[in-house]
């Protein structure tokens, strides 16, 4: 619990920052940039960049492709300024968010239709790590220093369909709500709930395979 | 029953390795801290929005073009369409034999009768009557 006090609001925390210092708030950013301000878009840009960078890092590790979902997201954000209003969105944060799980979840999609990797690149090593975690309880602490953890999980993720994945991530990484997701994705919560149920029974018939 | 247990106790397991799963695949933020922190990235931002911008233009001409094509095919077809009407029509009525006939206009048919139509032709005047008139009379004095 923590952990998830620690966490980012999953709309950003960008713009409050923004908000409690003397810079113009996101919504004045977007009208200016809508008419053609490229500073404001700037402003936008730099504002928001680290919150799209981390999203994207969520479910892809090569730079190539963080910064992919980066430009694309913000190319969609820039000609969709003129759909984008206060009264809809919670904040512009959060319209962005969205923006970049969608393209997160478009790349996934595209991944998937060429699958790079597979299970039978999994190593003995990375299979022992497995079966280790499987029987120490609560061995999570140092799951993310260990790159073999990293690179079992990519592998191990690859086999899962987008939208799995982009549940799993949302829950389990983010730690958002279903209320959350479905907001984000424009599901409905029980379609959330769902798809987050048969995504882990996916990734548990996946896991068992190598236990 | 402890069949039913023990399978649950393996999916939750399962399902508490899953999330180390997940959570190891995402939290690895040098890649995403090192792509923020690009220093060219807005540089490149622009000159792909620009990208983007020339092709919806594009995209958006030849849209534009379509619909002009979309509605103008429609209309030049049923153009077509009554022209060709017109032209059956119009070939149609000028081939009907008894109506408007040259040959019962003037009657060829008949043999060693010739009829001759000067349709345009304009009446004598007077003076050339006259003229023709005093020629005659100046022919038949000179025999």
């Amino acid at each position: 619990m923590d952990e998830m006090a620690e966490r980012p609001d999953p709309a950003g925390d960008a713009s409050a920052r923004a908000q409690s210092t003397a810079e113009p708030p996101d919504a004045e950013l977007v009208a200016r940039a809508g008419a053609g301000d490229e500073e404001a878009f700037e402003l936008l840009f730099n504002r928001h960049r680290r919150r799209v960078s981390l999203i994207a890092g969520r479910f892809f590790r090569q730079p190539e492709q963080i910064e992919e979902v980066v430009q694309e997201s913000f190319t969609k954000a820039f000609f969709a300024l003129g759909d984008f209003t206060n009264a809809q969105e919670s904040s512009f944060a959060a319209w962005l968010a969205r923006i970049a799980f969608n393209t997160c979840y478009d790349e996934l999609r595209r991944m998937k239709r060429r699958p790079e990797s597979s299970l039978s690149n999994i190593s003995d090593a990375e299979t022992a790590w497995l079966q280790e975690h499987m029987r120490a309880e609560g061995a999570g602490a140092d799951v993310e220093a260990t790159a073999v953890a990293r690179d079992l999980a990519d592998k191990l993720l690859a086999r899962l369909s987008a939208e799995d994945r982009l549940v799993l991530v949302m829950l389990d990484a983010e730690e958002m709500s279903v209320a959350d997701i479905a907001k984000l994705t424009k599901w409905s919560s029980s379609k959330v709930k769902v798809r987050a149920h048969r995504a882990r029974a996916r990734l548990r018939r996946v896991l068992s395979r190598f236990l | 029953m402890s069949d039913t247990k023990r399978k649950q106790g393996l999916n939750e397991r399962l399902d508490s390795l899953g999330r180390e799963v997940v959570r190891a695949a995402a939290m690895d933020e040098t890649a995403a801290e090192a792509v923020a922190s690009s220093p060219f990235l807005y540089a490149r931002l622009r000159a792909r929005i620009k990208a983007e911008g020339e092709r919806r233009e594009e995209g958006e001409r030849w849209f534009t073009l379509l619909g002009v094509v979309w509605r103008a095919v429609p209309a030049m077809a049923l153009t077509t369409i009554f022209a060709l009407a017109l032209f059956w029509s119009a070939s149609v009525s000028t081939r009907s034999p008894s109506t408007f006939s040259l040959e019962s206009l003037l009657d060829t048919r008949d043999a060693g009768i010739q009829h001759v139509v000067f349709a345009d032709r304009q009446p004598l005047s007077s003076d050339e009557v006259l003229a023709t008139i005093l020629n005659e009379d100046e022919r038949e004095a000179t025999r």
